[in-house]
């Protein structure tokens, strides 16, 4: 799964306004709505809300990665949002989540889900890489650290 | 007749349970592999030793003599071919049609390598030391060769995955010409049937010749195996009609056996159009299930075959050709670790990771027997050659896995200054049960299955399976509570994340446990239910 196949600068959002972790889920939700391929709104905030209450996907370092595996989606599709002043999210370490990158892929379908939440937690690994994405105040920004 | 079928039945009810003592014996005390089991029981109750003894209510011995090349009845040997048909239709079936597709180039270089350098080695030697063999068109040096191309894989990959092995460049490499050797050792024995046929009908072996029938044999095998892989979901998709898996299973082992006798209509050999069957199913979305179905007739079946391959063995022909046998055994090994290895060198390997690959391509097993087999019955070879060709068998099974165990020791054998990046990562996972593993393995494999990845069990005895998607190899390894998952180092993120999410599925599992009515509850009432009956014949 090629990142730029997924990621271009309508799904990037570097200013949230929400103060919730719901309030952030339903933005980004909401982000994701734009591109049209997200056929019911309700059952892909089901799919989240049933991940998040298994287990909350705010990692470590102020990254989260809300994700799902749904019936409302025919393809995989992200969106990337941040947030500077940080929500709590319950993440793992207790820090509040910045970078926050939401990912929806079909549930009967063979295909990456879990390899291309790994291939963006590989590039936010590094504490430069989330420095700059703070930082970045375009889209464009935000899609260079990711080279692109 | 009924004296004929009564002694078949005792033969197999003797051989049935040899080679099961044999393969137990070998497998879970002398941890060998089992077939070496299966193979001296035959040699130990066949017709060249015990077997031979006169019993006098038998009128005479349990496994005569039959007079010919092969010792035993046409009924044993029949019953045994259909062991190597179905051996050959399951290594069809497993075999990862994809990762055989797209392997990787260092596994093609160095299986092709292997090939090409053993076979002339093998039948190099046997024309030099042996006078009755004048060229190495001859059919002795041809199957000889043969015989010392196949690898067998099964023991290198459980030795690889018990160390930790599997996902190293060495590791990988193996795995991937292994496959390649399969495919290209059959082909190869469908050449050199072909050329043994005419020259036993007295044709002059020519280059002409030799070329028309390597073009006959690799044609057939690949237009078989192309029209195998176009039809095999179709006629899948229409048994699915019936809605029973029965007939599908029964169909599929129906086509194995009639593309068996038409290959060997066209001169080729049995086991060449069981193997195509195979290949064909492993393709549609019922290979796993035929596989399961098919468990019971092959651990029937595939043990006779591997006995009475030992009965073959005549020991005194062999005492002539011992020093041969020996010198050919040296040079078959040679064969593989140059055949193997040089090519390594050449794509990023040093000479420690070059010899790894050459002693893990070292074990021969059922091709090798399969292709000495066919050499015997069709008078190719004789029953000395065939001994040496089971000394062979015998020396590189119980040689390969020390020289194998001791070449990982050491730094890596990779060339390249990434020298540590390669070192797999091991993950490990422990459960309270093994059940519980269990569950957690199967669900593993689940969830790469949906990724895209292609998941191969390599070894029967344990849980230890390859998960394959392109070039990313990880191996999945469940002993007992623990689950290990290794993998590349930089594909550990992902390992990660995916260990992760199937845990949650297993915690899904144990809430809905939990909700569930009380154990306690259930098993009272089936407790209770055990006097029911007596209690309402007394109320009335």
């Amino acid at each position: 799964m090629k990142l730029k196949n997924v990621l271009s600068t309508s799904v990037v959002n570097v200013s949230l306004n929400g103060e919730s972790k719901e309030e952030i889920l339903e933005e980004l939700l909401d982000i994701l709505m734009k591109t049209g391929k997200v056929s019911d709104r309700d059952e892909a905030l089901k799919g989240l809300y049933a991940r998040e209450k298994k287990m909350s996907t705010g990692i470590q370092y102020g990254v989260a990665i809300p994700h799902a595996k749904t019936k409302a989606v025919k393809e995989l599709i992200a969106c990337i949002g941040i947030k500077k002043e940080g929500v709590d999210f319950a993440a793992l370490d207790g820090v509040d989540s910045k970078i926050f990158f939401m990912t929806l892929s079909p549930v009967d379908k063979t295909g990456p889900h879990v390899q291309f939440l790994a291939e963006i937690s590989m590039v936010v690994k590094t504490e430069e890489a989330r420095s700059k994405l703070l930082e970045a105040s375009t889209a464009e920004e935000v899609l260079a650290v990711f080279g692109l | 007749m009924t004296h004929k079928m009564l002694l078949l039945s005792l033969q197999l009810g003797i051989i049935v349970v040899a080679a099961k003592f044999f393969g137990w014996l070998f497998a879970k005390k002398l941890k060998q592999p089992q077939v070496l089991g299966e193979l001296i029981a035959g040699m130990l109750i066949g017709p060249y030793t015990l077997g031979a003894i006169s019993i006098h209510a038998l009128e005479g011995p349990l496994f005569p003599h039959s007079g010919e090349a092969i010792p035993v009845s046409a009924e044993l040997y029949g019953i045994a071919t259909l062991g190597s048909i179905i051996l050959l239709f399951v290594s069809g079936l497993e075999t990862d049609l994809k990762t055989f597709l797209k392997f990787s180039a260092k596994g093609s270089v160095v299986g092709i390598g292997g090939i090409i350098i053993s076979f002339l080695l093998g039948s190099g030697v046997t024309v030099l030391l042996n006078p009755s063999v004048h060229s190495i068109m001859d059919p002795a040096a041809l199957f000889l060769g043969t015989i010392s191309t196949a690898t067998s894989v099964g023991i290198t990959a459980r030795i690889l995955s018990e160390k930790k092995k599997l996902s190293t460049p060495e590791g990988v490499t193996i795995l991937a010409a292994a496959v390649l050797d399969d495919v290209l050792s059959i082909i190869l024995l469908s050449v050199v049937v072909g050329i043994a046929a005419v020259s036993a009908a007295g044709g002059s072996i020519e280059w002409g010749a030799i070329g028309g029938v390597a073009l006959k044999a690799i044609g057939f095998f690949i237009i078989c195996t192309v029209l195998g892989i176009l039809l095999a979901p179709r006629i899948v998709k229409g048994l699915k009609w019936f809605k029973s898996l029965d007939i599908i299973i029964g169909a599929s082992i129906g086509i194995a056996l009639l593309l068996a006798g038409l290959s060997e209509m066209v001169g080729l050999a049995m086991i060449i159009g069981a193997y195509i069957t195979g290949l064909s199913f492993s393709q549609t979305d019922v290979s796993h299930e035929i596989r399961e179905k098919i468990e019971g007739i092959y651990e029937f079946l595939v043990p006779i075959f591997f006995c009475v391959m030992g009965m073959m063995v005549n020991f005194e022909a062999m005492a002539g050709v011992i020093w041969f046998g020996l010198a050919f055994t040296v040079v078959a090994f040679i064969g593989k670790l140059v055949g193997c290895g040089l090519p390594s060198l050449f794509v990023g390997f040093n000479m420690r990771g070059a010899f790894r690959i050459g002693a893990g391509m070292l074990p021969r097993g059922e091709v090798t027997l399969i292709v000495a087999g066919i050499g015997l019955s069709s008078g190719a070879i004789g029953h000395d050659m065939f001994g040496v060709a089971i000394m062979t068998m015998l020396f590189a099974s119980i040689a390969a896995p020390p020289l194998l165990i001791k070449s990982f020791s050491g730094g890596s054998g990779y060339r390249t200054t990434l020298e540590e990046k390669d070192e797999a990562v091991s993950i490990e996972l422990e459960f309270p049960s093994k059940m519980a593993a269990d569950f957690m393995r199967r669900s593993l494999a689940d969830g790469f299955r949906t990724e895209g990845f292609f998941v191969n069990r390599l070894d029967h005895n344990a849980h230890v399976y390859q998960l394959r998607m392109d070039m990313i190899v990880l191996t999945l390894i469940q002993d007992k509570e623990h689950i290990v998952l290794n993998t590349p180092p930089e594909h550990e993120q992902f390992v990660r994340l995916m260990m992760m999410e199937q845990l949650l599925t297993f915690k899904d599992f144990l809430s809905g446990l939990e909700s569930m009515k009380s154990p306690d509850m259930m098993g009272a009432e089936l407790l209770m239910g055990m006097f029911a009956q007596e209690d309402s014949k007394k109320n009335k």
